[in-house]
């Protein structure tokens, strides 16, 4: 047999954060038995106390103040633990803590109340950290199911409701088809490099440009097919048709999580994947890397077919699933500017200050409307809305500094993520989608004003519910919302260390 | 042995035959067992750049295996959801499962 | 090449491999097109014993058709309608025909000798490698130790355990009926899966 290392040669204390969610999980499946059906909320309680502690864990590895291991490898180049991990740790347990917040109570009041639920969310959540971590396409392939499955079941988890179960089986299909693309592509990649180590497909590509060597269309094909895969994942159009139909049938609270977590998880594969491992894959050396115009193209298109088809959109939940493909399409530019060597460092860093902002916005405005919504699933229309503001003038107050943010206004988080990705994109001469990214957040005012316009001027008999988990889950997101956009360097100093590309 | 580049033919047209189903079928069972397909042609692909590339090195073989296993959890949860819209609608055409459109 | 014994069994293993796949997305009959699963995934087993992988391809038949496609089957005649269905396609059939062939097109040409032949230098990878190194003969041994080894896979190989361990936990709690006490339920739904999950 082979030699046994010992934990400190595999450096395990670096993977920590993720190394005991899985764990902690496991346990909480274990006391999750134990725990009578009627007293379900015990394991959500477990769920969120697991969550805190590990939060501030990685706010702590964020911050600098400890270090967890030594190096940013472990596992022998498995798992990379450098400050985009720290990041995407905290985007991945913000949104969990929020999420578990969000659901507590809608699951009570629609009798759905089960354990599971939070088992499941915390693997989706172990399957996003991987994926922020990894460094083997090995390990973004495993991670991407394990983000992707379990939040096919918490599509469907409203049983017996037909649109619950609907939506799951469409995300399901789509997600499962997907799936083939990335892992055909990664093939493709494999086969042109002979390896599937992020790093040493970086000086495989660099060899393969450098000597004009054969093969470089394999490995275009092959990070296109795997760009399909993961445009699928993070709703890029023209891969994007499955998002309005999920996020309507999908269980609010569901929504509220997966909406981020997959775009979290998405684009962290993508930026390991593009910024990282094909970096330097240019069709001539010292050229921007050829994925860069493919990406932009997707990004405008995203940009504009997200934005224009949520003005017509009557229902909340479907509109801000438009919303999000908008989102994916300025997070895009972000991506495609990574490919441009100069700026590769402020791209990725621009990506993670995106994906943070966005997190809270977004997670909050779901919330709000799990507070409206009814048992039965409806009131998820614009007209809920109305006259949101006399009744509840708190909660309207932050379901419009939501609005505001997904808008780009200034002082909001929204804006300071709008404003390091349209940096970065002018810095790498991506002025076309720059210029689109502004148009469109423009357009984008007209129908996030309008749901302010409906709940300040005009009237109609509300009926809400924020029990208190609920009531705390938006005004976290709002006061983040707020601080990051009034402090943004409270945002900056936590991503300034990030950089994906390889030296030397 | 045949050159490489037939396997990689083999793979190639498997895989594009499962996305053509994948694309016109409107039953979930069938659309299931395309995506299959698909992820046997990432396997032929994978294990044939193994044998003529690195044969030394068993990465691609690995990474079949986990292919593998993603697969078996797909096609268990696919299934529980079709027999649990089934159950409920009495049908499993993507199509007609559809009161929300495309 | 020269026909060698071995380039024919490796056509009729492709032969059956593509044959069976292109009945299992045309057929009408949605049992029939399980059974022809079957026999595509068989002909995928017999390409990995001639590529000298003959783990996979006993896992393959274990796994896929052992397991998977027997799942299939058993979900098909649990949803006994379909079979009766006419309109099996959609009618944009011709869109996805169309993308599919400029797929293959496109994948032949970056990966045979097809554009070196046509004059189009540089296009296609080297893939015309008929000799390839022998595989060591602790291959099998490699592949097993490589996924528990600490140093190698083993990291992905605890993330897909948890992937099965989701899995299952999503098909026992997608199919346990509602109105049923779930404590009574769970137990032995949670036990009969990993059979037939493989």
């Amino acid at each position: 047999m082979f030699e046994v290392p010992g934990l400190g040669d595999l450096n395990v204390a670096a993977t920590l954060p993720v190394t005991s969610l899985v764990l902690g999980t496991c346990i909480l499946l274990i006391v999750d038995l134990f725990v009578p059906t009627d007293r379900k909320h015990i394991t959500a309680w477990l769920a969120a106390l697991g969550i805190g502690v590990l939060l501030v864990l990685a706010l702590l590895a964020l911050g600098e103040i400890t270090e967890f291991g030594d190096g940013e490898e472990a596992f022998s180049g498995m798992f990379v633990a450098d400050a985009f991990t720290d990041m995407i740790n905290v985007i991945a347990l913000i949104t969990a803590l929020l999420g578990v917040m969000v659901a507590y109570n809608y699951l009570e009041r629609t009798g759905i109340q089960r354990g599971e639920y939070y088992v499941l969310l915390l693997f989706a959540t172990a399957g996003v950290m991987f994926m922020g971590a990894a460094g083997d396409l090995v390990v973004v392939f495993v991670a991407l199911e394990l983000l992707s499955i379990p939040l096919y079941i918490l599509s469907g988890f409203r049983r017996p409701q037909e649109a619950s179960e609907e939506s799951a089986l469409k995300y399901f299909l789509l997600g499962a088809f997907a799936s083939g693309f990335l892992v055909y592509g990664i093939a493709l990649i494999y086969g042109a490099t002979g390896t599937t180590n992020l790093h040493d497909i970086w000086q495989a590509a660099g060899d393969i440009v450098a000597g004009h060597k054969s093969g470089r269309f394999l490995l275009l094909g092959g990070a296109g097919l795997a760009l399909v895969g993961l445009g699928f994942k993070v709703a890029a159009v023209p891969f994007h048709m499955w998002t309005p139909d999920v996020y309507q049938g999908a269980p609010t609270p569901v929504v509220a999580y997966m909406s981020v977590a997959a775009k979290a998880g998405g684009f962290a594969a993508m930026a390991r994947v593009l910024a990282s491992g094909l970096s330097n894959f240019a069709l001539d050396p010292g050229e921007a890397a050829v994925w860069q115009d493919t990406v932009w193209l997707l990004a405008i298109l995203t940009m504009l077919l997200g934005n224009v088809v949520a003005i017509v959109q009557t229902d909340l939940k479907r509109l801000l699933a438009y919303s999000s493909i908008a989102h994916a399409g300025y997070i895009l530019i972000a991506v495609a500017a990574a490919g441009t060597a100069a700026v590769a460092d402020e791209a990725v860093q621009s990506v993670a200050i995106y994906l943070m902002a966005y997190a809270l916005t977004n997670v909050g405005a779901f919330a709000v409307i799990v507070a409206v919504e009814r048992d039965d699933a409806t009131n998820t229309g614009l007209d809920s809305m109305r006259g949101l503001a006399n009744a509840r003038p708190w909660l309207a107050a932050a379901m419009a500094l939501f609005m505001f943010s997904l808008t780009g206004i200034p002082l909001t988080a929204g804006f300071v993520g709008k404003w390091f990705v349209f940096k970065a994109a002018l810095a790498a001469d991506l002025i076309p989608a720059a210029v689109v990214g502004v148009v469109t957040s423009l357009v984008s005012a007209f129908y996030y004003l309008r749901i302010v316009w409906l709940m300040y001027f005009e009237e109609s008999e509300v009926e809400v519910s924020t029990p208190w988990p609920l009531a705390w889950a938006i005004g976290v997101a709002s006061v983040g919302t707020l601080l990051l956009g009034m402090l943004p360097y409270i945002l900056t100093d936590m991503v300034r260390e990030i950089t994906l590309a390889f030296g030397g | 042995m045949v050159p490489l580049w037939m396997y990689l033919v083999v793979a190639a047209g498997l895989f594009c035959i499962g996305l053509f189903g994948v694309l016109t079928r409107r039953n979930a069972i069938a659309i299931l067992m395309s995506i299959e397909l698909m992820l046997n042609a990432v396997n032929i692909n994978l294990v044939a750049f193994w044998r003529y590339q690195t044969p030394d090195k068993i990465g691609g073989q690995v990474f079949a295996a986990f292919v593998f296993v993603v697969a078996a959890a797909e096609a268990v949860v696919g299934l529980a959801l079709i027999l649990a819209i089934y159950r409920r609608r009495r049908t499993v055409i993507a199509e007609d499962v559809d009161m929300l459109k495309w | 090449m020269e026909i060698t014994v071995e380039a024919i069994v490796f056509l009729v293993f492709s032969a059956i491999t593509l044959g069976g796949a292109l009945q299992v997305v045309l057929t009408r009959n949605l049992f029939h097109a399980a059974l022809y699963l079957m026999l595509s995934l068989f002909g995928v087993a017999g390409l990995f014993v001639l590529l000298t992988a003959p783990f996979l391809a006993g896992a393959q038949v274990v796994i896929y058709i052992g397991a998977i496609t027997i799942l299939i089957i058993f979900a098909i005649m649990l949803t006994p309608q379909v079979t009766r269905v006419l309109k099996v396609h959609h009618t944009q059939w011709p869109v996805a025909l169309a993308l599919a062939a400029l797929l293959f097109v496109g994948l032949v040409w970056t990966q045979t000798p097809l554009a070196d032949e046509l004059g189009a230098d540089g296009w296609s990878a080297d893939f015309t490698v008929e000799d390839p190194a022998d595989v060591p003969a602790d291959s099998l041994t490699d592949l097993g130790k490589s996924l528990v080894d600490p140093e190698r896979y083993m990291l992905p190989f605890e993330a897909a355990s948890l992937l099965l361990m989701a899995a299952l936990i999503g098909a026992v709690l997608l199919v346990n009926r509602p109105d049923d006490n779930p404590d009574a339920e769970a137990a032995p739904a949670a036990g009969a899966r990993p059979d037939q999950s493989g």
